[in-house]
């Protein structure tokens, strides 16, 4: 049944994100970047897929600190570790995006300093899970350190607004928004294939770490026979 | 004097070197070679991540059937 789910959703993700290729494409270009602009249906999406992962991890670990319920600590391993899949990509695309718009791959600019932190502070995470062996400490220990990265999530998110920064502000879905609804629309669609497909991965990655805890299990019962 | 009667020259020669039509050409085109290795990043991220999901799961399916098959063979004997 989680299988036919999973595919389901792969497929619908597949679909939206191939349609809306053809809708973007067909989009006038903006004004003063010319076609680099699109970038954003993947840069913004990824971003935000990104964000909402670090607030699921944030839960579960919270849970797990509260229940001791190792499927809330498989759950923030998961959505940690597809997020920083996906920081990765809206990271790579910005930057690509900076080296036409700016004329540099990188600036030290607030809110791409801020994301990059956020980056290496769950990279951090995942590191921090492979140096701890014993299952009950490595969980608690992460728990709080997810906890503790989160901290940096809304900054990455205010920086634009608390700090001078040479970075766009908001443009879809704010007040001083400049982009037309249909192109708002464009980006809803992507935003919605990239989160399914952001659950998609969650998903298998979840089976994974159950997987993993059966595995040690079974690697108990076989040295204690 | 000389000077005087080679600027109408230099000036042709400088104008002629500066085309507006060439130099929005590039522009457009480094611009959708960005935006084309902006879209083939985003995705060869996510494939390697995919990828590397995909042997982590071989992996963890060939240690289980180990595992299974250590523990049945030890409870045989």
């Amino acid at each position: 049944m989680r299988q036919k789910v999973m595919i389901v959703m792969l497929a619908l993700a597949a679909v939206l994100l191939v349609r809306n290729l053809y809708t973007i494409s067909l989009l006038p270009d903006e004004v003063n970047q010319g076609q680099i602009f699109r970038i954003i249906f993947f840069h913004l999406p990824a971003a935000i897929a990104a964000m909402l992962g670090s607030a699921v991890a944030l839960l579960a670990s919270v849970m797990f600190l509260w229940k001791k319920n190792f499927q809330y600590d498989a759950l923030a391993v998961a959505v940690t570790e597809v997020g920083l899949a996906f920081l990765a990509v809206n990271l790579v695309t910005g930057s690509i995006w900076a080296r036409v718009i700016w004329g540099v791959w990188w600036a030290w600019d607030p809110r791409l300093t801020s994301a990059l932190i956020c980056w290496i502070l769950y990279a951090g995470y995942l590191i921090l899970r492979q140096a701890l062996e014993e299952p009950t400490q490595r969980a608690t220990f992460a728990a709080v350190y997810s906890i503790f990265a989160f901290t940096d999530v809304p900054i990455v998110y205010f920086s634009i607004r608390w700090w001078r920064t040479i970075h766009p502000q908001p443009v879809f879905f704010s007040k001083g928004g400049s982009f037309p609804p249909d192109w708002s629309r464009a980006l809803l669609v992507n935003m919605v294939a990239i989160f399914l497909l952001y659950a998609v991965l969650t998903m298998i990655r979840l089976r994974q770490e159950q997987t993993q805890r059966e595995i040690d299990y079974l690697r108990r019962t076989v040295h204690a026979i | 004097m000389r000077f005087v009667t080679l600027t109408p020259v230099i000036a042709m020669l400088l104008q002629a070197a500066y085309d507006p039509i060439r130099e929005e050409i590039g522009r457009l085109q480094r611009n959708f070679q960005g935006l084309i290795w902006g879209f083939v990043a985003a995705w060869v991220i996510l494939l390697l991540y995919t990828l590397m999901l995909t042997v982590r799961e071989r992996k963890l399916r060939r240690e289980m059937e180990r595992l299974k098959s250590m523990v049945e063979e030890t409870e045989k004997k």
